[in-house]
């Protein structure tokens, strides 16, 4: 007890602006009594959408509470989520912190030994998940590891009436919940006052690019100022239309449909699933909309093809409207105002294209959509702002809640990620990475003092960013601080910076820059499906497969063409010389890519070595077995001979 | 273009089951009522009583003819008869002081009776030989009524329709007669968009594909096709009414006769079986492009574009139009109906070819 006290002096020492009371569950308690029957959050279920008023809300994370705490779940305990998004997880989640639990989530398809290794770092003993397939990986679990000894899961299908030992219902446990608070009086608001501001709410974790993940542990009182900071900015407004389709393992995903949604009374929408988001999304319209800077270019993509399938008139339309107002956009940004004739044929084309393609997507009332994570390509953005959408770039890590920077919706730049919040420091040290100070900025990792005092040297978190401020004062994010890499001659350049702009071609999914130590740049591409399918299609090649497509003489012209391009805009000394179109894509599944789709340079380094040493033996073409996991965890092999190309030296550039 | 549905979700099945989901659509069915409920107030009586009227009676038939050939798949030729049933029924229910309203339920119950009997054929015979047992009913009927002075008032006669009023309303000036029609019109158009939606009308879709097959999931078709037969005629008996008293005002049997059967199951497949939309289309196409054709033929030939004979004259529009049907059913079997199902579907996925959620 007595240790307790001091612990939680120490932690109200650290942030002596925060108020104590001042936490979710205060929030959730706030709008259930100001607004009890505005909808809080919808799900799309079987066709309808299924609504949760505060009251509803706040009644359901009480009563879970209640009855986890019978369970034996008290302060400091951590809790594992596993799912897609889930009202109920959600409910459960703050049921959880309102007991001064953390909730540990993790993505949905996390394999079942990295869900052990979770289990055994953070000592986990009571697990929250949604469905029977959930429920099923954490028993195998349970039979290596001892844990987790109680499994909650929310979905019945599968489980209802067969639930093997020490597995729950969410429903069970809910209304054994009701049960005790009406059996004490008192309970309820006793409960409510539990939390403190200086509580850690939630552990999240980095994507674990090199090696383990860390524990990140973020408190109320992060959260909430990284919230209302943003507010400040103009960033969020109260009462949004919230669609919550990311990851909850995510920290955007605990912030945006969270944190903010208590703070400023979102509406948060539900999909059924995945796989039916964009059609759900369509249904809702929200006012908010987040997606990675990939998602945003495959709608892009998507409306290419929609458009080069189309009839000749809508066809013939979209294209004068569509490069119209890309034109349009583009003198905007230089700071050119249209003139009233094009104001009026862009009124026109909002009529004919513009309007109904933002309908077709479900965008037409987005007030504020957001992109960030990597670089965004020139044509994608380009491409929604001329629709008339204010795509706007931030920055920010899960250790400062991701939300440090953002652009204005008045001065946009498709290089620069913005200025820092209102209440947040950024500044670039020495060697020229980017530091962050605030009240957003986390306390340090999770039982890692050591990364900890790394990270928070001088009070500033070092992001391990490279970056510099513009004239204007805008930051821009040049990569990773430990990627860049040198050639053998000594050229400096960061690898992620070369991918990321040849990413920006809709044919390119991934690809892998390859040229540390070595005499010149090279690149492993895959190539996107959909988008090279269609051009095949178009072009008269034929295909079975991926990897028959990706061998293929045209496809190898079409990413030379791409490659070509990139090789023009680079200084001399940086250009990429030889490519090969790799036969299959990288999947998280064989640890090629993290699950948010960020390459993994030493096991793509290992497991290709071979064609790395052709490319830089200069053959013509190599035969090669690719390992590939299948989901079940069994193994296979696709063998191919693959062709690698040799790029004419660019002009300036080296060969 | 028009169609914009995003943010249109649904927190219950009976709103997401509504007749008309899509906000753009509610919008043309708000103006179309509009404009139909102002004609009176806009139109001279010439379009008024001339055009207007008879086709939103035409419609009414159509509509009740199309619930038995579309929906429940039993063809009907003799279906003038059933509405001069109908309208005999009324006109001597009226003169014996039977109140109007009274009467055009018993015009409906006794075509709907007698329309069953020959109906009950239909559990016996299918295609053809039912087209048959139904030109039977209409040579019948038609036999009766010249031959039975008692119902036509003799042979040649005319019997003129007693002044009557409805709900109060005398039926004397043409706007009320106009929204008696425009009444009885949008109530078998509203019976009929739901009767699509309700256990009977997907009971009578299944006998229509396939009676046994109906049978074995359980749908009785003699239960199923009498019940189709009742109400197609219940509502064609007091459609014949409602053109006699509306628009006719006076009837003769030629008024009944055997073309009329063919044109009702003309504009019920030129506007497409089994459609609403389609019978509005299909009783404005029969009814009114014969007369626009006429009026464009015979005003070309008085701008001196060319010369023809009067005689000729009468037959040019009748060819066009013949030419126009063969079209139709050769292009688009499926009527005006998925005409207008098509130029609706182009805008609903605007601007792509497909829908793209």
């Amino acid at each position: 007890m007595q240790l307790e006290e001091t612990k939680a002096a120490d932690a109200a020492r650290l942030h002596p602006g925060w108020k104590r009371d001042d936490h979710l569950l205060a929030l959730l308690a706030r709008n259930a009594r100001e607004r009890p029957t505005e909808v809080a959050m919808r799900e799309r279920d079987h066709g309808i959408w299924q609504e949760y008023s505060w009251a509803e809300y706040l009644d359901t994370v009480v009563s879970f509470a209640a009855g986890l705490e019978e369970k034996g779940v008290g302060p400091e305990d951590l809790v594992l989520v596993i799912g897609d998004n889930r009202p109920n997880l959600y409910f459960s989640m703050l049921g959880a912190i309102c007991l001064r639990a953390i909730p540990s989530p993790a993505y949905p398809d996390t394999p079942p030994e990295e869900i052990v290794g979770q289990l055994k770092r953070e000592g986990i003993r009571v697990a929250i998940a949604e469905d029977q397939e959930q429920v099923d990986k954490l028993l195998g679990a349970r039979e290596s590891h001892g844990e987790p000894r109680l499994i909650i899961y929310d979905d019945p299908r599968g489980l209802a009436g067969k639930e093997p030992e020490g597995v729950v219902a969410f429903t069970s446990l809910l209304a054994s919940g009701r049960e005790r608070l009406q059996r004490e009086p008192g309970l309820r608001e006793a409960l409510l006052a539990r939390p403190s501001v200086h509580d850690v709410a939630i552990l999240l974790h980095s994507s674990g690019t090199t090696g383990v993940p860390k524990g990140i542990p973020l408190k109320h009182g992060h959260m909430l100022s990284g919230v209302r900071n943003a507010a400040a900015a103009g960033y969020f407004q109260q009462g949004e239309v919230h669609m919550a389709y990311l990851p909850i393992a995510w920290v955007g995903d605990f912030i945006f449909s969270v944190a903010a949604a208590l703070e400023l009374r979102f509406t948060v929408n539900i999909p059924e699933a995945q796989e039916t988001a964009l059609h759900d999304l369509r249904e809702i319209a929200p006012t908010l909309y987040f997606s990675s800077p990939r998602a945003w270019s495959a709608m892009l993509t998507r409306i290419q093809v929609g458009i080069a399938e189309s009839t000749p008139f809508k066809r013939w339309l979209y294209d004068r409207f569509m490069p119209f107002a890309l034109d349009l956009e583009r003198a905007r940004l230089d700071g050119r105002k249209p003139g009233l004739l094009d104001r009026l044929r862009h009124g026109l084309g909002e009529l004919l294209v513009y309007g109904p393609i933002k309908d077709q997507l479900g965008l037409s009332r987005v007030e504020r959509p957001y992109t960030a994570g990597e670089a965004i390509g020139e044509d994608v953005f380009l491409f929604f702002r001329a629709l008339g959408l204010n795509l706007r770039q931030f920055y920010g890590q899960t250790e400062n809640c991701a939300l440090a920077v953002a652009q204005a919706p008045e001065d946009i730049s498709l290089t620069t990620v913005g200025r820092p919040f209102p209440g947040v420091e950024v500044r670039i040290d020495d060697s020229g990475e980017i530091l962050v100070r605030g009240d957003n900025v986390f306390d340090g990792y999770f039982e890692d003092d050591a990364a900890s005092a790394k990270s928070l040297r001088g009070g500033w978190l070092h992001t391990g960013d490279a970056g510099q401020f513009d004239e204007d004062g805008q930051l821009v994010v040049l990569g990773r601080v430990s990627e860049v890499v040198h050639t053998r001659d000594g050229t400096r350049y960061i690898p992620t910076y070369l991918e990321n702009r040849l990413k920006f071609s809709q044919f390119v999914k991934d690809v892998c820059i390859v040229g540390a130590g070595r005499d010149f740049l090279s690149a492993i591409v895959c190539i996107d499906l959909h988008a090279a399918g269609q051009w095949a299609q178009e072009n008269g090649v034929s295909y079975t497969s991926y990897a028959e497509l990706s061998q293929s003489p045209a496809i190898y012209d079409l990413v030379q063409g791409i490659v070509g391009k990139l090789n023009a805009m680079l200084p001399a000394g940086l250009s990429i010389s030889r490519f090969v179109n790799l036969h299959k894509e990288f999947d998280p599944d064989d640890g090629e890519v993290t699950r948010t789709r960020k390459l993994r340079r030493d096991v793509i380094d290992q497991r290709y070595a071979k064609i790395i040493e052709a490319v830089y033996a200069g053959d013509e073409e190599i035969d090669f077995e690719a390992q590939i996991t299948y989901e079940t965890g069994q193994t296979g092999v696709i063998a191919r001979k693959l062709s690698i190309r040799t790029l004419e030296p660019a002009t300036g550039g080296r060969g | 273009m028009f169609y914009r549905l995003a943010g249109v979700h649904h927190t219950r099945y009976e709103t997401a089951r509504a007749l008309w989901p899509v906000p753009a659509d509610r919008w043309q069915v708000a103006i179309v009522a509009l404009l139909a409920l102002a004609a009176p107030f806009f139109l001279s009586s010439l379009y008024l009583g001339s055009y207007l009227l008879p086709w939103l009676i035409w419609s009414a038939a159509a509509l009740s003819l199309t619930l038995l050939m579309g929906l429940a798949g039993q063809l009907h030729f003799g279906f003038a008869a059933v509405m001069a049933i109908g309208a005999y029924s009324s006109i001597h229910l009226a003169r014996f002081g039977v109140p109007f309203e009274l009467a055009l339920i018993g015009a409906g119950l006794t075509a709907a009776v007698i329309g069953s009997l020959f109906g009950a054929a239909a559990l016996r015979v299918k295609g053809l030989y039912l087209v048959m047992a139904t030109l039977a009913m209409q040579y019948l009927v038609d036999w009766v009524i010249i031959n039975v002075p008692a119902i036509s008032g003799g042979a040649q006669a005319t019997l003129r329709t007693p002044s009557v009023s409805f709900l109060f309303i005398p039926l004397d000036t043409l706007s009320a007669r106009y929204y008696l029609a425009l009444g009885w019109v949008a109530l078998v158009a509203i019976f009929f968009l739901n009767v699509k939606r309700t256990s009977f009308g997907r009971a009578l879709v299944a006998i229509r594909d396939k009676d046994f097959a109906a049978a074995v999931i359980g749908v009785d078709p003699f239960r199923y096709k009498l019940m189709a037969f009742f109400t197609s005629s219940f509502m064609g008996g007091v459609t014949g009414a409602v053109l006699a008293f509306c628009y006719y005002r006076a009837v003769t049997p030629e008024q009944f006769s055997f073309n009329v059967s063919i044109q009702l199951v003309a504009m019920v497949l030129v506007g497409g079986l089994g459609s609403v939309i389609g019978g509005f289309l299909g009783a404005g196409f029969v009814l009114l492009v014969p007369i626009i054709l006429t009026n464009l033929v015979a005003g070309m030939a008085a701008a001196g574009w060319f010369t023809v004979s009067s005689n000729l004259l009468a037959h040019v529009p009748l060819m066009i139009y013949g030419a126009l049907i063969i079209g139709f059913l050769l292009f688009e079997p499926l009527g005006l109906a998925k005409i207008y199902d098509n130029i609706r579907k182009y805008f609903l996925v605007w601007p792509f070819r497909h829908s793209r959620s």
